[in-house]
Formats: C-alpha cells, structure tokens, sequence
C-alpha cells in the first residue's frame, strides 16, 4: 500500500446553516481544496459521509450531485452510509483508493442538514439504527442507551453525574474557542447538572444538539504530496471493527469492543501505541461515551477514565487533551459530518493552525467514530509528514 | 393463553441467544430451538427516558436490560416506577407503545411475585 496524505481541509460552521445540504457540502469541498492548493487539479473520486439525506432533505445520489454543483465531472462518486461513522468511513474509502493506487486525488466530503426537522423527528430516524424487534419496538432511543451505559458505568467504576459535567464544561470551553462550533456560550458544573433530565441519570448538557454541517478533507499519495503543501499529514493507520447490534447481547455492555479492536488494528498499522498519540478527537455524543472511548481505545486503564478528566488529563493544557474542537457536544453532530469533522480538526492541530485552541505542538494525532450504539467503529491516526 | 419469553438454542453447540440471529455467534450453525428463556430476570441497569418517542402515552419510560438465569439478557420496558440494580423482574405480555399509529405489543418486565 502507497502512504496517503492529507493535503488540505475544511469545514462550515456547525449550527443552524442558511444553506441546504447540498450548499454546505459544496463550501466544505471548495474551502477543503483551496486548502490543499488543488482546485485546479483533477480529482480521480469523490466520497461522501452521509446518513439520512433521503429522509431528512428528500434528496439521494448526494454525491452525484456535489461533482456537479463543483465540477468535479468526470471523477468517480458516491456516497458512503454508515450510521454516525459515515464521516470516517469516507475517509477510509479515500485512503483505500489512493493507497491501493486506485487513485491519486481524491476529496472526501461528510454533511448532514438536520435542523429543518423537529427533534421527535430526528430522534426516531436515529433510534431506527437499533435493533428492531429487541430494541426499537421498546421505544428505546440513543440517549436512553447512554443513559443505560451511564448507569453501568456508575454502578461498577463509581463515575458520577459530576464526571459528566466536568466533561461538559471542558467541552464547551474547548468549544468557545472554535469558530466552527455550534454552541458558544460557557457551561459550568452547577448549570450542567440542573439541567433538564432526559433520560435519567443523562441531562441534556451530556448530549450533543442537532446541528447542520458539513466538512471536506483532500487526499493525495504522499509522493505527489509535496507538489502541494510542505505540511502533509499522513494517514499513519486506520481500524474498522463491529460488535453485535444490541447493547445487551455484548460480552460486557460497559466495553466497546469495537473501539478496542478499531484501535489495536490502527495502532498496529501505524506501528505506534497509546502513549505516542499527543491529541485525541473521540465521538462524545453523549458525554459518558468520551470517557469510555477513551478506556476502550487504550489510554487510560478501564474503569478509570473518569479520574483522568478529574485530574484535567485530558484539558487542553493536559496530558492529553481530549476534544479540543469541543467534540460533538459543542461542536455538534450533523452525523454524516462529524467524522470528516474530526480529521479536519485533527489536520489543524498537527499543522499548528488551529487557533486559540492549539494544543501545544502535537505530532501524533487520534479520532474515534463511532456508529450504531458502539458496534461499528471507525479509527483513524494521524502524523505530521514533515 | 400464558406468553413465554422465548430465546434461541443452537442445534450445533447450545448456545443460547435473544435475539434470533440466523448463524449461530458461537458456531455459526444455522439451526435454532426454541426455548423459554426463564420466568424471572434480574435487572443489570435501567433508565427513565422523559423525553419519550411517539406511540408512548406518558413519561418518564422506564428501560432497563435483565439477565436471565442462563445469561441471556433483554432491553425492556419496566411497569415499576422505582427499578433497583439486582432486583427480580418477571415477564408480562402487553402493550408497548404506538408505531405509525398502529399499537405494538411485547414483554414488559414487573417485579417479581415473592415466594
């Protein structure tokens, strides 16, 4: 396999877009090219990360579409549904196709316009991902599966709603320091955990909003890589692993044995272990899933990741800053962007662009995209190429 | 008619599921029987969901998975307003909720009659 490089990115602001989805997907492809320096170049695919356009917009082939709204016509396009891993799994298809020497250039695109529909709305598509007959018949939805894990989590390891709240405020304050996000107001302890109960013991400050949002990332062999940038970011591993549908039937429902395989695959391919990654973007839709995320891939001991947030381990200014974009909850969670989203930010960071939430010159990078309720993961690891 | 709660045992090496897959997650074998999974349950953790999906008529929903016996366990709805880690929940058949307006039905877990 060829070395792939990350050669530009890009993002639209999450939140409420004036746009459709196909008007922020475009702005993301066309910032994530002028990026790169290759909006003049010809592109040999195009991916695209989404999850529900036909049933939240009413507009499929989406990526059809974007090679024509951006001329990118004649290049190969489609795109690629993987529950709220659709972002990574595009990113997967691009590094295969340009590693496997398919092909050279390729842009990777993820968006998802989510706000036109009501939350119940909303709400009901995501719970369809679960199983059907043992547990979407139940009325059972994703925050009630955080919440069921929450529950396990506080039983055995002896986390508490503080620990989600310390997770909220870290996140948020990481969040007022991305332009891209979508929330950008403080949060404190107290206000986190007065806040509204949606499923108990998970308020609403532990889960992410709806947002819209889209993000791009263009890839290139690393050969052909420096006609382009003198900062490319090497695409060092991936890991891609499934777990059973329901939370239930899991060996241990408190482990996400997809992140742990996802992980040790990406670890292995990189040749590189926990202790080498400098910055982390995990897939905290819901806060108690940045900590055991955070367990399962390998960087704290199982059970104690909730004593590293504690410690501010994982603060900015940490050991190992966890989510500095303001992960998904402030950033937010337009789905099939979100794991386009995290190598954007990741690629920023690497190549010190990344603002008033730089972390301090990392070279080794880390994102966990996580579909379903945990049974499908998609991990990346990233490193500076210069 | 009394419902049992059913779950899946493997014609090749025994294993027992819920719910039905069509290759056995031990051995891959393809052939199923039936069996009742048990008439109590305990409870491993739960939830009360308050902001609940259409076809629910009222909040909070109270969720939790069980284990029975053999080490099969279920999400399910609870009829008890007060769930406790470890308590025993036994199998009832009724209504679960609503889906496209029409009414859907299942087990629900109750506590367990003592003795």
């Amino acid at each position: 396999m060829r070395d792939v490089a990350i050669i530009g990115c890009g993002m639209t602001k999450f939140g409420r877009s004036q746009g459709d989805l196909m008007d922020i997907l475009v702005e993301a492809s066309l910032r994530a090219m002028d990026h790169a320096g290759a909006s003049d170049s010809d592109f040999d695919s195009v991916y695209v990360g989404n999850m529900m356009a036909g049933e939240l917009v009413h507009q499929t082939a989406i990526a059809s579409s974007l090679v024509d709204r951006i001329n990118l016509v004649p290049a190969a396009a489609e795109r690629v549904e993987n529950g709220p891993a659709s972002g990574a799994s595009a990113v997967k298809n691009g590094f295969l196709a340009v590693a496997s020497g398919a092909a050279d250039l390729v842009l990777v695109a993820g968006g998802e316009k989510m706000t036109t529909a009501d939350t119940d709305v909303v709400t009901d598509l995501v719970s369809t991902m679960t199983h059907p007959t043992a547990e979407y018949v139940h009325g059972v939805t994703l925050p009630a599966m955080a919440a069921l894990l929450t529950r396990l989590y506080m039983e055995r390891y002896g986390l508490t709603e503080r620990h989600l709240a310390m997770v909220a405020v870290k996140n948020h304050a990481n969040g007022m320091k991305n332009p891209y996000a979508h929330i950008q107001r403080p949060c404190t302890i107290e206000g986190a955990m007065s806040s509204a109960m949606i499923a108990d013991p998970l308020r609403l400050y532990y889960a992410c909003p709806i947002s819209d949002g889209a993000a791009a990332v263009v890839l290139c062999s690393m050969e052909k890589a420096r006609k382009f940038t003198d900062k490319p970011v090497r695409i060092a591993g991936f890991g891609h692993a499934t777990d059973v549908q329901t939370l239930q039937e899991r060996e241990d429902p408190a482990v996400l044995k997809s992140v742990k395989l996802a992980s040790q695959q990406a670890f292995k391919m990189a040749k590189l272990g926990p202790k080498d990654i400098d910055v982390i973007e995990t897939h905290d839709a819901f806060e108690i899933l940045e900590i055991v995320q955070s367990e399962d891939a390998g960087f704290f001991e199982k059970g104690k990741g909730h004593l590293a947030v504690e410690r501010g381990v994982t603060a900015l200014d940490g050991e190992l800053p966890i989510n500095p974009s303001g992960g998904l909850k402030a950033k937010g969670h337009p789905v099939g962007a979100t794991g386009v989203a995290q190598i954007v930010e990741l690629v920023w960071q690497l190549r010190s662009e990344a603002g008033e939430r730089q972390v301090k010159d990392p070279k080794k990078a880390f994102a966990c995209n996580f579909g379903g309720f945990g049974n499908n993961t998609v991990i990346h690891i990233l490193e500076r190429a210069w | 008619m009394e419902q049992k709660f059913i779950g899946f045992k493997c014609k090749s090496c025994g294993r027992v599921m819920y719910p039905k897959h069509d290759r056995c997650l031990s051995c891959r074998g393809r052939e199923f029987d039936e069996i009742e999974l048990g008439k109590e349950a305990t409870l491993i953790t739960y939830t009360k969901l308050y902001a609940i999906p259409e076809g629910i008529e009222m909040p909070p929903l109270v969720l939790g998975i069980v284990e029975f016996p053999g080490g099969c366990r279920t999400l399910c709805q609870l009829t008890t307003d007060e769930p406790k880690i470890g308590m025993k929940l036994s199998p009832v058949w009724g209504k679960l909720r609503k889906i496209g307006g029409k009414e859907v039905y299942g087990f629900k877990f109750e506590p367990a009659k003592k003795g």
